[in-house]
């Protein structure tokens, strides 16, 4: 939980389409007022802005009626949500302790270097980024790695290239195009 | 849309329903869609099966459901076809066309598809044969594979919500609390609370609002039975509720579960909603007149809500931080609200309890658990997966009975239990019972069921700053303890994996450890400590090998070192380098670079235990590179320089007794160090155990010669056939010299102590080897049996082909996966035509004039684990039998002969070996010792790495009596070593090392195994992944 203050952040220009905007409002009506809404809520609107920089936390706190602090310290406390971007392909890399035993943190290594970033962040590009997950509950297929929608089991840091080869956009693969998302 | 249930009546009418239904198909296949399988692709599997069962017309004989996990994930996907029972797994849609045509149509189940068990290697067809399946005892999980997760009816069919329709309709709430009493379940999140007592406080308490929580916020990384329990048997969870909710007059719950579990959730919305629909859930239920509803709570990613205040905190929609208790959540709970909590697989046990009552669930399990537990058995084990045992089951009946022991060989190292705020427990814990009580006295805890399996190649230290770092990390933040205390102990921890551990950090992390658990305020800090004091408790040496060594014996903790091979060696042989030089072609520099830190290194390409191999990070993607047989190729092809004298440049004098492996390295360091050196040898030649135990079909003498010679060329003095305490006593050499190396081995064979082991024609196993070795001639016969599993053993029972023998025996009294012998020896001997006979152990020697005629044995079974982790032979009763022996060798082990010593020799042994210090010293300070008089028997390589520490102890100890500083190496020529790796990493095996034929070398002395070509060696060379990187 080692997060950074908001205002360190320069995510908070506003990059939304009003199409989400318009979703973003229709779930905060749809849970205001009931008790307990801000978690419910948050994730429904993470699902449609892909993060949560200051304007959509301060949407929501507007929207349910609630002091922002609270907004931010709940965005801060859990870690499903984020306050960075994503990627357009969102690694997520167990690593549970059936996974560490198995050899994860060497996968992690292997990533970590190819697309140099580290966990928690985004390549400049938007293409990738890599979220450490605490255990996905595979254990019986460790080490695990999820891509997206796909699951990749029993992964080898070695065939950490040939993985990402499969996500890269076909134009670039050869681009050596990932640096870090400075913010 | 259905009627809503009213009646018991209505229940069992859909059950037969169904059965009906069900009974019309020929074949039902029960294909496994839990997240493992998904995961490994049944979707795609179930989708060609249903289009082909379609299209061959099978569709009203053959029926496809989709279960819940079966549990065996790691086979996935996984089937079972009933009413046989035929369990097939690793499914791929191109295996579905032959599945339905031979299996389907024609009855011919397909074998290759079948599981194969991995020690024998025979195929099992029923799943309840196979070993992962057959010790298991399904109850909470007795739905899994057998319904329809998504389909109420399917529930219905088992006899779902008839405990429901019990507890609303014929139970009063006190009768439903007392029930579950009877029970003594406790509560399976981990705590162990008992659940009757839990949900009798939340009776009493007053109020007309009470909440029914279920938590499924599975956070323990390595922990999956709630996640599957919810979505195997999502309606067994609900019907719990519904029954604690009426114990404690409820009407609203909520299934807190976290966001990780997808398939779980929409697994638990569909049944949610279909018992709505039949009225077992939301208004008037089962037409009781009772309401209770609840919803699910998806939670965002904190382990710390696993903790009930802090769960209950955030459904409330703030951060989810505890609160300290009391006042329990049984009184104020959720909004300030009296609330029950239980974990998934509570919940799913209240069924059966209510159903059959209480008695009947407490008529399983030990004294103070009752029931079954379902574990999460994960890590390096053979079958992973979710397993259901009775409580009381022994952790090695659940890894090694039910979970097939431990893959590649590798050896049990611990079992983790309890996830963050468990512990690990060693291999002297495999008898101990899963029961609370048992296992938090052995320092764990039995936690929600995460039970984790480590090898030889897990690094307990890096173990508890995983686990330190995971508790860092989810520390919430509210108390001090804690927050601060936690990351101080993962920052010692941290400092430690890096090689910067320093002496006191031990016990600084035991004193944090005691500060945390007196005073954080909830759970998560109270335990976070137990993986740090488990881990020092059974694993202290490892820590100290880290702080003082710095040195990690699993090669895990990277910042120590370059590459695993290298730090895995005992004398830090640079690996690397010379494979790198061996794929450059350069030969010659690849020598130079063994030799800097092996005198031995022709006799280690042939005859070393490579630890360095077992270590080798190309095992993780197909075989370890074969170090050994690269390094004899080096030695086999390079120009080997002349040595050259080295002078004498200090007054001391140096005596070494024993001119094997180790005392030869020490009398060349300390030669290197500028001392005048003799070695003592008893034999007429040197050697050791090199020459005398180790036959020349694997070692050519030349090979050994040539690198004895090197030593002596040095100026080494060596004497042979001068044996101290004979020919020349040790208190002579203990005046003479300035110090003394004892490097004497371990040279006599342990006796099996059984009758008539006098008998003419029984051998101890190094007394056989040293006259065969000496040419001596033996009289061996035609039968010859050998007691053992040792490398000894397969030495001997080799040797004694090639003397003629008929027919050799190898008797071992464990199976064959324990032999210490390496498996490549044992291979080669059974090749040979050596026979080996497992499960057995001598009792007699049967003899006639004094002669061995025969040998009695008795059959052994493998009882409970022993310390060592393996199962303890014990004698079947009235097994005897007698077989043939002229000869039989006791290869059972060694020890010290101490005949050498004097009584004044002032040098201290226990048992068979020479006491030491960590230095190699002695008890008399002029006096050092090592190898495998130290040690007993071990590697060549130990005693090469014993021979170069005692060597600079020694020096270092009369440098500093004499006020110098320490020596320096002088630098080592300069070789550049070249970085080329592959850009693609393609699984290739190793190379194989051409031998002999059998038949031809049955008989010879001629080595066996004859060497890579150069084109062998360069590919395997390729085959190095540079764990070194670019660090020259």
């Amino acid at each position: 939980m080692n997060k950074k203050c908001i205002c360190e952040d320069h995510y908070d220009v506003d990059e939304f389409t009003d199409e989400q905007w318009a979703k973003v409002d229709k779930i905060i009506d749809k849970y205001c007022g009931k008790p307990g809404a801000l978690i419910p809520v948050l994730e429904e609107v993470q699902a449609v802005t892909g993060f949560l920089p200051e304007v959509v936390q301060r949407r929501v706190a507007t929207g349910l009626n609630i002091p922002l602090a609270q907004v931010y310290g709940v965005v801060t406390f859990y870690s499903f949500f984020t306050m960075k971007p994503r990627g357009r392909n969102q690694i997520r890399i167990c690593l549970g302790t059936a996974c560490h035993v198995r050899g994860a943190q060497q996968n992690m290594d292997a990533l970590e270097q190819r697309l140099h970033i580290k966990q928690g962040e985004c390549t400049a590009d938007r293409e990738f980024s890599i979220d450490v997950v605490r255990c996905l509950g595979a254990c019986g297929l460790a080490p695990v790695m999820t891509i997206n929608d796909d699951t990749h089991r029993q992964v080898k840091a070695v065939k950490i290239d040939e993985i990402l080869r499969e996500y890269q956009p076909e134009n670039d693969s050869s681009k050596e195009h990932y640096d870090v998302c400075k913010n | 849309m259905s009627a809503k249930i009213r009646t018991l009546e209505d229940l069992v009418i859909i059950k037969d329903k169904v059965d009906k239904v069900k009974s019309r198909f020929r074949l039902r296949v029960m294909l496994c869609g839990g997240t493992g399988c998904h995961a490994s692709g049944s979707l795609k599997v179930k989708d060609v099966l249903k289009a082909e069962v379609q299209s061959q017309g099978l569709a009203d004989q053959v029926e496809i459901i989709e279960t819940g996990c079966n549990g065996f994930c790691a086979m996935g996907p996984v089937m079972t076809v009933l009413p046989e029972n035929i369990f097939y797994q690793k499914l791929d849609p191109d295996d579905v066309i032959e599945l339905v045509q031979k299996h389907f149509i024609k009855g011919e189940p397909v074998k290759r598809l079948m599981y194969t068990d991995p020690v024998t290697g025979v195929t099992i067809p029923k799943l309840s044969d196979i070993p992962f399946f057959s010790h298991q005892q399904s109850r909470v999980l007795r739905n899994k594979g057998l319904v329809d997760p998504e389909s109420i009816e399917d529930y219905l069919w088992r006899d779902g919500y008839q405990g429901a329709y019990k507890a609303l309709l014929q139970l009063e709430p006190n009768e439903i609390i007392n029930e579950v009493k009877v029970s003594k379940i406790r509560g399976r999140g981990g705590a162990g609370f008992p659940t009757g007592t839990k949900w009798e406080f939340c009776a009493r308490s007053e109020g007309d609002v009470k909440y029914t929580l279920c938590n499924a916020d599975e956070g323990d990384p390595g922990a999956f039975m709630d996640r599957s329990l919810m979505e195997a048997d999502p309606h067994a969870v609900i019907e719990g509720m519904i029954i604690g909710a009426r114990a404690i007059g409820s009407h609203q719950g909520y299934i807190y579960c976290r966001a990780e579990y997808p398939l779980a959730i929409k697994r638990m919305n569909i049944a949610l909603e279909q018992a709505r629909e039949y009225g077992v859930l939301g208004k008037d239920i089962l037409g009781s007149g009772f309401d209770f509803d609840m919803e699910i709570y998806q939670g965002a990613g904190a382990f710390v809500c696993g903790e009930e205040t802090a769960l209950m905190t955030s459904i409330e929609g703030r951060r989810g931080m505890p609160r300290p208790r009391p006042p329990f959540p049984a009184v104020s709970g959720l909004w300030g609200k009296p609330t029950i909590l239980n974990n998934v697989e509570t919940w799913a046990n209240i069924p059966q309890i209510v159903l059959h009552g209480g008695a009947d669930f407490a008529s399983v399990g030990t004294e103070s658990s009752k029931g079954t537990k379902v574990f999460a058995l994960t890590g390096k084990v053979n079958n992973i997966g979710l397993v259901e045992v009775p409580m009381g089951a022994t952790i090695g009946q659940i890894i090694y009975d039910i979970g097939g022991g431990i893959p590649g060989g590798k050896k049990f190292k611990a079992a983790q239990l309890g996830g963050p705020s468990g512990g690990c427990l060693p291999a002297e814990h495999l008898n101990l019972q899963t029961d609370y009580e048992a296992i938090s006295e052995a320092g764990a805890i039995m936690g929600s069921g995460g039970m984790i399996v480590m090898d030889e190649d897990t690094c307990m230290v890096d173990m508890a700053r995983y686990f330190m770092e995971f508790c860092q990390d989810e520390s919430c933040g509210k108390c001090t303890p804690c927050r601060v205390g936690t990351k101080r102990m993962l920052e010692i921890l941290q400092r430690i994996c890096a090689g910067q551990g320093q002496e006191g950090d031990i016990e600084l992390l035991e004193e944090l450890a005691g500060d945390i658990k007196d005073s954080a305020l909830c759970g998560l800090g109270q335990t976070a400590p137990n993986p740090v004091l488990s881990t020092i408790r059974y694993f202290r040496h490892e820590y100290e090998a880290h702080i003082y060594d710095k040195r990690c014996p699993a090669a895990v903790c990277s910042a120590m070192f370059t590459s695993p091979c290298q730090h895995t060696c005992p004398v830090g042989m640079d690996i690397p380098k010379y494979i790198a030089l061996t794929r450059a072609g350069r030969i010659d520099d690849a020598y130079k670079i063994l030799k800097r830190t092996n005198p031995f290194p022709s006799v280690c390409g042939r005859v070393c235990g490579h630890p360095c191999e077992s270590k080798c990070r190309r095992g993780q993607l197909d075989e370890p590179l074969a170090i050994k047989n690269l390094k004899r190729f080096v030695t086999d092809n390079a120009k080997k320089p002349r040595v050259k004298e080295i002078p004498v440049t200090r007054t001391e004098k140096i005596a070494v007794i024993g001119g094997g492996p180790s005392g030869l390295t020490a009398a060349l360091e300390l030669k290197k160090r500028g001392y005048a050196v003799t070695v003592f040898e008893s034999m007429p030649e040197a050697g050791g155990m090199l020459r005398w135990g180790i036959p020349a079909y694997r070692l050519p003498r030349k090979v050994l010669e040539q690198e004895i010679r090197d030593i002596t060329d040095t100026g080494v003095v060596l004497k042979t056939g001068v044996m101290v305490g004979r020919d020349i006593s040790f208190d002579q050499l203990n005046g003479n010299y300035d110090a003394i190396y004892i490097a004497v081995g371990a040279q006599k064979s342990w006796p099996l102590e059984i009758p008539g082991e006098d008998a003419q024609g029984v051998w101890g196993a190094v007394e056989f080897l040293r006259q065969f070795n000496l040419n001596e001639k033996i009289d061996i016969g035609k039968s010859v049996a050998v007691i053992g599993g040792g490398n000894s053993a397969i030495d001997s029972a080799r040797s004694a082909l090639r003397l003629g023998a008929q027919d050799v025996t190898i008797f071992y009294r464990r199976e064959r996966k324990e032999m210490p012998a390496q498996e490549e020896e044992i291979v080669a001997a059974e090749e040979e035509g050596v026979k080996i006979e497992y499960l057995v152990a001598p009792i007699e020697v049967m003899r006639q004039d004094g002669r061995v005629i025969g040998l009695k044995l008795s059959r052994q079974q493998l009882g409970k684990f022993d310390r060592s982790g393996r199962k303890r032979p014990e004698t079947i009763e009235n097994s005897e039998f007698v077989v043939r022996a002229d000869a039989i060798i006791a290869a059972i082990g060694q020890n010290l002969d101490q005949s050498f010593l004097s009584k004044t020799s002032n040098v201290l042994v226990s048992k068979s070996t020479v006491n030491v210090s960590e230095s190699l010293r002695t008890s008399n300070p002029k006096v050092w010792a090592g190898g495998d008089a130290v040690t007993g028997p071990a590697m060549v390589i130990d005693a090469i790495a014993a021979g170069q520490k005692a060597a600079a102890a020694i020096d270092m100890s009369i440098r500093v009596s004499k006020g110098e500083p320490a020596w320096v190496q002088p630098p080592h020529e300069y070789i550049e070593i070249p970085f080329e790796i592959d850009e693609e990493t393609v699984e290739c095996p190793q190379a194989k090392m051409p031998e002999l034929p059998a038949d031809k070398r049955r008989r010879s002395f001629k080595e066996v195994e004859l060497g890579y070509t150069m084109e062998a060696a360069m590919s395997e060379a390729r085959r190095c992944m540079r764990c070194d990187g670019n660090s020259d």
